[in-house]
């Protein structure tokens, strides 16, 4: 169905057996490619509004091209943010200060306000410690003051929340859920890749490595790019299930694979929705919705979920798109038997994220034969679904003996640069389009 | 707003917003609000108005009022509201086996007992429908309706416990060097246990835990891979069984597969049931 630019399309076998409770389908909702122009930026609420926030630890300063890249990139960054869209600069260290504007206030971009903004970047010194907590709580503030539809902040760190504990970190990041997105990146290899996927898992944002600070600039220019590409804010996952159902999970297995089930929010009887973030026009992800239902009997067919797109406040929410999954019930074993391709193709990609994570998690904690096994199962479901560049990032990791059972072999010495690009790109999935018949 | 085969008042038209089942017409579907389906309802407040054939047209969705049960001849009254509006051929419990809910539905409202368990159809009885042009569900065997009054099919199930070499063999192969010691009796004389009442334990005696199970596989010869309570035979319905295991330590198979711990199997005529190293119990009916 096509309802504001959206489509969802539902790919799945519908056939159970008589008795038959699982139902399971891939979810793809794609964002029509013709954009209907910028959001209106000029008049009355502004649409968009951007935080850039970065790490002034003092090792930030060890190699010194750490913060220089860092203010490059800001600026590089800053450059890209369009007209009309509200911006901030903040530092963090142990605690968080504005950058630009100095008050804490946001910025309406244009040539001005950019320039001035660059300058200030300019001084900024590395010295002191780090709680990430602290950064975020204060770019909810200064995002709570500017009530845009899209908000979205870039935060990078070098190294690990020292000067927090964990339960402070998480208790600020709970506060700014739905507040605004963030991308995260960790400049070289002396931070936390849990510590940062927590984040960006929790804030609809994607996480990654950039192991030489040189690489920065243009990787922060492309979030900019991203965001600024974007049109829907706040579009949810709503899923029906009928009475007696239960619903086993939902999650984006494409571009990436994420774990929604958790962050359900009810939203009417036998309906919750699940949050997506912002969409700019041409995307596309896939999901994985797995239902369990009351089987009925052998001919009859049952709405299982309703899968729709929503945008909008719970009291107002607009349906941008539909899809229906369903379940039919037949002694036809040749129906029912039959696997859905996509369905299994995107299992053995979540399976490949996790065997990753156990791996490396194994391997640090020297339980060397749980590691070698999922590693090893990692690289055999890499090579089957065709996902090269995990099976290029698990090759630094471990030597292959055979790919097709994966028989592998802990490599004895690995680069933590390799061991973080393996972690945070383990999500990363291949997709597999629906073939037209 | 429209009516889904359950009787539940949807606003969603396509399929029903509170049971998910598929409202829309389509070819081999049968319509949901044909008003010939409502057995032994008679228009509300007309007691003494014989069952057969007054077809209580649209007060199904109004849940007609049921007068006293003097004017029936026999018992099974649909009581609540929407007993009968199924579209399909009238089914006559009155309430859930499991939990005791009255009926309102093909699902029971409080723990979703799937009513339309095939093979559980008795005839209803008091009742002729008054067309038989309504097409059951595809794939549901109907049964030939009575059409005196008070005729209930008399379903007897027997369930015949044997030794199964086949089946052996399979777990003998699947249990790897712990199966070696377990031996195929040498002789097993067959034992047939009619099944009555509302369940039937099947497993092994045991007195510390005062627990005697209705079919009793103590033997000898003994199987040791039959837990003490290992699974049950729940009546379901006048005349159907399922079968159900309630956390065996080898689990228990139908026709092969595997049952999933606390899922009610129906069971259907010469279904295998096979459970233990070697013991398969049939069960017939008839």
């Amino acid at each position: 169905m096509t309802q504001s630019g959206f489509t969802v399309d539902v790919d799945q076998n519908q056939y159970l057996p008589e008795g038959g409770r699982d139902v399971s389908a891939i979810v793809t909702v794609t964002s029509s490619a013709d954009a209907d122009g910028i959001p209106a930026a000029a008049t009355g609420a502004p649409a968009s509004a951007e935080v850039i926030i970065i790490d002034c630890s003092g090792s930030m300063e060890y190699p010194h091209t750490k913060i220089a890249e860092a203010r490059a990139a800001t600026a590089a960054a800053i450059d890209v943010v369009r007209d009309g869209v509200w911006f901030s600069v903040i530092a963090g260290t142990d605690t968080a200060w504005p950058v630009f504007p100095p008050d804490g206030s946001m910025a309406i971009a244009n040539d001005a306000s950019r320039a001035a903004a660059r300058q200030a970047v300019t001084a900024l010194q590395a010295s002191g410690g780090t709680a990430i907590g602290q950064w975020l709580s204060l770019a909810r503030q200064i995002f709570a003051a500017y009530p845009a539809r899209l908000r979205h902040a870039i935060l990078l760190t070098d190294g690990k929340n020292q000067h927090q504990t964990p339960d402070q970190l998480l208790a600020a990041l709970r506060a700014c859920e739905g507040v605004f997105s963030c991308d995260c990146r960790g400049v070289g290899t002396d931070w936390e890749v849990g510590e940062l996927r927590t984040i960006s898992t929790a804030l609809l944002g994607t996480v990654d490595i950039v192991a030489d600070p040189s690489g920065l600039a243009a990787d922060f220019a492309g979030m900019m790019r991203s965001a600024m590409g974007k049109q829907v804010a706040d579009v949810a996952l709503r899923v029906w299930t009928p009475q007696h159902a239960t619903i086993r999970f939902v999650k984006q297995v494409a571009p990436a694979v994420d774990d929604l089930t958790a962050r359900r929010t009810p939203s009417g009887p036998q309906a919750g929705d699940y949050p997506t973030g912002a969409w700019g026009p041409g995307e596309s992800r896939d999901y994985h919705v797995g239902v369990e239902v009351n089987p009925a009997g052998v001919g009859q067919e049952m709405l299982a979920a309703r899968v729709s797109l929503v945008t909008g406040p719970p009291s107002a929410a607009e349906v941008l798109g539909q899809g229906l999954v369903r379940a039919i019930w037949t002694d036809d074993e040749a129906l029912s038997t039959e696997l859905n391709p996509r369905v299994a193709h995107y299992t053995g990609q979540t399976e490949l994220a996790g065997a990753i994570q156990e791996g490396l998690d194994a391997r640090k904690q020297g339980n060397e034969e749980v590691a070698t096994a999922k590693l090893g199962r990692a690289v055999a479901l890499a090579h089957q679904s065709g996902n090269e560049d995990t099976a290029r990032l698990l090759a630094k990791v471990v030597d292959v003996v055979d790919v097709e059972t994966g028989t592998v072999r802990l490599k004895k010495k690995v680069e933590d640069v390799d061991e973080m690009a393996l972690d945070t790109r383990s999500t990363k999935t291949v997709r597999v389009k629906k073939t037209q018949s | 707003m429209a009516v889904c085969p359950n009787g539940h008042d949807s606003a969603s038209e396509d399929f029903c917003e509170v049971c998910g089942m598929r409202i829309a017409v389509s070819a081999g579907n049968p319509q949901p609000a044909a008003p010939s389906s409502a057995p032994g309802i008679p228009p509300a407040g007309v007691p003494g108005t014989s069952a057969a054939g007054t077809s209580a047209a649209g007060t199904r969705a109004a849940g007609a009022g049921l007068p006293g049960t003097g004017a029936f001849p026999t018992g099974a009254m649909p009581t609540g509201g929407l007993a009968a509006g199924q579209g399909a051929p009238a089914v006559p419990a009155t309430s859930c086996p499991r939990c005791g809910t009255a009926r309102t539905g093909q699902f029971c409202e409080s723990c979703g007992f799937n009513f339309t368990t095939p093979g559980s159809f008795a005839s209803p009885p008091s009742y002729a429908p008054p067309s038989s042009t309504l097409p059951p569900f595809p794939g549901l065997q109907v049964p030939p309706t009575a059409s005196a009054p008070g005729a209930d099919a008399h379903v007897t199930w027997t369930a015949v416990v044997a030794a199964d070499r086949a089946y052996y063999d399979q777990v003998r192969a699947a249990s790897g060097s712990e199966g070696e010691a377990i031996g195929f009796p040498a002789y097993y004389a067959e034992r047939r246990f009619r099944l009555a009442g509302t369940q039937m334990r099947i497993g092994r005696r045991s007195v510390s835990r005062g627990l005697e199970p209705e079919i009793d596989l103590t033997g000898p010869p003994v199987d040791p891979g039959i837990s003490r309570l290992h699974a049950v035979l729940i009546a379901v319905l006048d005349s159907g069984w399922a079968v159900l295991d309630p956390g065996s330590a080898n689990g228990t198979l139908v026709n092969g597969t595997e049952v999933r711990v606390g899922d009610q199997v129906p069971l259907h005529d010469g279904d295998r049931i096979n459970l233990g190293a070697w013991t398969a119990i049939t069960v017939y009916r008839g």
